[in-house]
């Protein structure tokens, strides 16, 4: 004891001393052995999943339908967009033109067409390529065959007229492209005059498209977040009670004297295993589910490929990666946050 | 080995303080025997030495640690330098007697070695040996207590503090968790008990102190006749109260101050 027996009185400064020497050696006790300590807190974190085998499962069942339901707003988004991408892509101005245009002419209606920001291709055929077409996509059809010999040919041919077929980047605004065909010199004399370019007819269906597509990405963004939200809000809410449950447990930990960090420990071990098992359940049931589901989804003219891709290459793994790892980080933040409320009472 | 220099308590919306100017001095190795009813300030004292509570005035020096110094961050360690035992166990529902006893040396960070070596050597202390993998619920109330002893022992503290150790215990294991305190006090270990149960004072002829309101009321050594309403202390030989400089003082003057009442008040009842 640090008591002076002459004066009777404490000797501030020899205590503050021994005080600070005391607790000097007693935190670096606290960092002997850290590997140690790591081993410790997963052994009993894995323990104590073993030994809360019905609130582990009900948290781990929880958490992998939460990211089921988060994959399946991710992918309904993804297929969403690539769909109403594909659809656009399909879009296409015609333009008619004169029928029985030289080569040299077409050229120079190409390579005006070609020099407009909006242009992403544009495919040209005289009428001669526009007959074969029409041979091509009637050669089904003994009917029509049977009545083409070469003098309805030439007919054919010299009534047809060229096409361009002008795909763009954006849809929305054909107004460049619309002003070239109808102003510029060369497109005024060799447009064909009597049927008109299909960019007014395709107009409602592109403005249907584009705002499918649209809804498709930030709607599925949108969703995803506030599904991404809704899961941690859930998954931490039962691992707070499985928590909540043991809070007596934590105050006893904390009396005896144990460090915060090794309080914490089993408990944020506990959780990421049912991260992982959760995890690993959700992609699971996920790959399956749309291994089924792909094909009849296909039929319906849905663009699956991106997914589908993903999910047949070895791709996989980093899905199954990416489900785990959110497994991990969900259940480690929800345990952390929902021990603390409990470790820094008292 | 334990020093309170008026230490003062007042929790927020309490008309009177939980600790009023509470002074003591606990030599080492000794056995003392903190006795109050519920109310008297116990529990805030005991609160006091494992830094549950800070006091709001008065110093408190534990095994030569000033416990003003001790910050957030060193409260852990501190802690593992005493043995605490708790009225309820408080051992760890969820983990086997074994490794609620092997969960204090773990904290400290010992190896699985000197683990594997020091457990069963505590359980055979507490004659808990045979009972090592089972978990706290299956043990009967005395058994929990002796586990909890043997958690609070294994470190090999300086200071064994146990608050209400036999209060929810029968007679007979009373006795047994009273005579396993005594045998670890053999040992060298300082030892403070909080109990409002006068047999088990008697029963152990040690330092008693008495609380009430907040305050120390009496402080002496237990000729075997105590009682909690203090009827009989009359007949004991006050202890001098060892406190240095002017909280001694302090000290007498409060111990003389309730000394005279109680004359006045068994003078009233004798009329």
């Amino acid at each position: 004891m640090v008591l002076d027996d002459k004066t009777g009185a404490m000797k501030e400064k020899k205590l503050k001393k021994v005080t600070k020497k005391s607790l000097r050696t007693m935190q670096r006790t606290r960092q002997h052995h850290p590997v140690r300590n790591e081993a410790r807190i997963i052994k009993y974190g894995a323990k104590g999943f073993g030994r809360n085998i019905w609130l582990s499962t009900a948290a781990t069942a929880v958490m992998a339908i939460t990211l089921i339901i988060l994959f399946i707003t991710v992918v309904a988004s993804v297929i969403l967009t690539s769909t109403a991408e594909m659809m656009k892509d399909k879009i296409d101005i015609t333009v008619y033109l004169k029928p029985g245009l030289s080569e040299q002419i077409l050229d120079n209606l190409e390579t005006i067409i070609r020099n407009d920001p909006n242009t992403k291709s544009v495919e040209v055929s005289n009428s001669e390529e526009e007959y074969g077409k029409f041979l091509k996509e009637n050669e089904d059809s003994d009917e029509i065959i049977s009545v083409l010999d070469d003098e309805m040919k030439a007919l054919m041919i010299a009534k047809m007229q060229g096409t361009m077929r002008i795909k763009v980047y954006d849809v929305d605004d054909l107004s460049s492209i619309k002003k070239i065909v109808e102003e510029d010199i060369y497109f005024r004399d060799y447009v064909d005059k009597e049927k008109a370019p299909t960019y007014d007819v395709n107009q409602a269906e592109i403005a249907t498209i584009t705002s499918w597509a649209r809804i498709a990405r930030t709607g599925g963004i949108i969703l995803a977040a506030v599904f991404l939200v809704i899961s941690i809000l859930i998954i931490f809410s039962t691992i707070r009670m499985a928590i909540f449950s043991r809070r007596e447990e934590i105050y006893m930990m904390k009396l005896v004297g144990a460090e915060k960090g090794f309080i914490r420990g089993p408990f944020l071990i506990e959780a990421e295993i049912c991260g992982i098992i959760a995890g690993l359940i959700a992609a699971t049931v996920s790959y399956f589910g749309f291994e089924f589901l792909a094909p009849r989804l296909a039929n319906y003219g849905i663009d699956v490929t991106v997914i589908v891709d993903i999910l047949e290459s070895n791709k996989l793994i980093l899905v199954y990666l990416m489900f785990v790892g959110l497994g991990i980080v969900i259940g480690r933040l929800s345990a952390r946050l929902a021990v603390s409320k409990y470790l820094n009472k008292a | 080995m334990i020093l309170l220099d008026s230490v003062t308590k007042k929790y927020p919306g309490d008309s009177s303080p939980a600790l009023d100017s509470v002074s003591l001095h606990i030599e080492p190795n000794e056995f003392v025997f903190l006795v109050g009813k519920s109310g008297a300030g116990k529990s805030t004292l005991m609160k006091m030495i494992t830094k549950e509570e800070i006091p709001d005035s008065g110093k408190i020096i534990i095994g030569g640690i000033d416990l003003d110094y001790v910050k957030k961050r060193h409260i852990p360690g501190y802690r593992r330098r005493l043995g605490v035992v708790f009225q309820d166990f408080k051992l760890l529902p969820r983990r086997t007697v074994y490794e609620n006893v092997a969960f204090a040396l773990e904290i400290a960070g010992m190896s699985g070695r000197e683990i594997r070596r020091i457990v069963p050597k505590v359980l055979e202390l507490v004659d808990l040996l045979d009972q090592a993998k089972k978990f706290p619920y299956q043990l009967s109330g005395g058994q929990q207590q002796r586990v909890s002893i043997a958690r609070s022992v294994a470190r090999q503290p300086k200071i064994l503090i146990a608050d209400e150790p036999t209060a929810n215990l029968d007679k007979l294991t009373t006795q047994e968790i009273i005579q396993l305190l005594k045998k670890i006090n053999d040992f060298g270990t300082t030892i403070l008990v909080t109990t409002h149960n006068e047999n088990i004072v008697n029963n152990l002829q040690k330092r008693v102190v008495t609380m009430k309101d907040g305050k120390i009321v009496s402080d002496q050594k237990n000729n075997g006749f105590y009682k909690l309403d203090g009827s009989s202390t009359t007949k004991a030989p006050t202890r001098p109260v060892q406190i240095p400089g002017h909280a001694l003082k302090r000290q007498q003057i409060m111990v003389n101050d309730v000394t005279k009442e109680q004359r006045k008040s068994s003078r009233k009842e004798v009329a």
